[in-house]
């Protein structure tokens, strides 16, 4: 298995107003959604911003999940060049660009992705890590600790 | 009830086996050249475990089994991608020769080489 780390590049972006925040996926929004709901957002979210083609280029299906450490963002990128995968933190989202090169007979042709994310407030940018596997970029995004749950013990006399 | 599976295929749907589990049909195009046909097919999340190419009776048949996992007590909080199997049916009038099919999976890209059939093959005819 070619498990390999993707670089980290962290550059501020000079111009905040790239491609808007696509669907209003937050991280921090905790609402307890059913599988039917996502899949009819999905579903709606897919015509319209046309994820189911992303033959072309553009939006990317990305699915967000978090466990008590960490949350995730995966995000499906079939065929794209290693080197091109560019993932950074800009002003509290996540910003995925890539590209892959498709070539047909003598025509090469650079199709570009990228999509813009939420997270949480609370995430280490600076420990932020992705790998890149079978198509799929999964970006790691460690909390900081005090936003961990803590068990608080009352003491009842 | 094989009269109403007969009128309506879905009435089936459970009973039949390995028809319930939904797939969907990957992203795909087809490029051809003088000796061969490729087939490059997306198909984000599989591994070479989960892939499956087949040839029989001129139908080209690829599946791929998602091998996606979440961490242990993981909570999901937005989903745009599926669990589903892929599944492509291609089918062909036998004029490529099934002996001749390379592949190759590479970062949830599958690409196949189909080589033409000699019958296929575009011949010059001299004329004498």
């Amino acid at each position: 298995m070619c498990k390999s780390r993707v670089i980290m590049r962290f550059i501020k972006y000079n111009n905040p107003d790239v491609a808007s925040v696509a669907p209003s996926a937050r991280l921090g929004g905790r609402f307890a959604r059913t599988d039917i709901e996502n899949e009819i957002d999905w579903l709606f979210g897919a015509a319209l911003n046309g994820i189911a083609g992303s033959e072309l280029g553009g939006q990317f299906p990305v699915d967000l999940y978090e466990d008590k450490d960490n949350s995730y963002v995966r995000a499906e990128l079939p065929g794209v060049t290693r080197d091109a995968i560019s993932v950074e933190i800009v002003d509290g989202s996540l910003s995925i660009q890539a590209s892959r090169k498709d070539k047909t007979g003598e025509v090469e042709n650079t199709v570009s992705f990228n999509r813009l994310v939420s997270i949480p407030d609370d995430v280490q940018a600076d420990k932020v890590s992705a790998a890149y596997e079978n198509g799929i970029l999964t970006v790691t995004l460690p909390r900081t600790e005090k936003s961990k749950p803590k068990k608080i013990s009352v003491s009842v006399n | 009830m094989s009269f109403f599976n007969a009128l309506i295929p879905a009435f089936n749907g459970a009973s039949a086996e390995g028809e319930a589990i939904p797939t969907r049909r990957p992203q795909y195009h087809v490029t051809e050249t003088d000796a061969a046909y490729s087939l490059t097919v997306n198909l984000p999340g599989v591994a070479k475990e989960g892939l499956e190419v087949t040839d029989e009776g001129g139908e080209l048949r690829i599946t791929g089994k998602r091998a996606l996992t979440l961490p242990e007590n993981a909570a999901v909080l937005h989903r745009e991608s599926s669990d589903a199997a892929f599944e492509l049916v291609l089918t062909h009038d036998n004029t490529i020769d099934s002996e001749k099919i390379g592949a190759e999976l590479k970062d949830g890209v599958l690409r196949l080489t189909l080589a033409k059939a000699e019958s296929a093959k575009p011949r010059k005819i001299s004329i004498g």
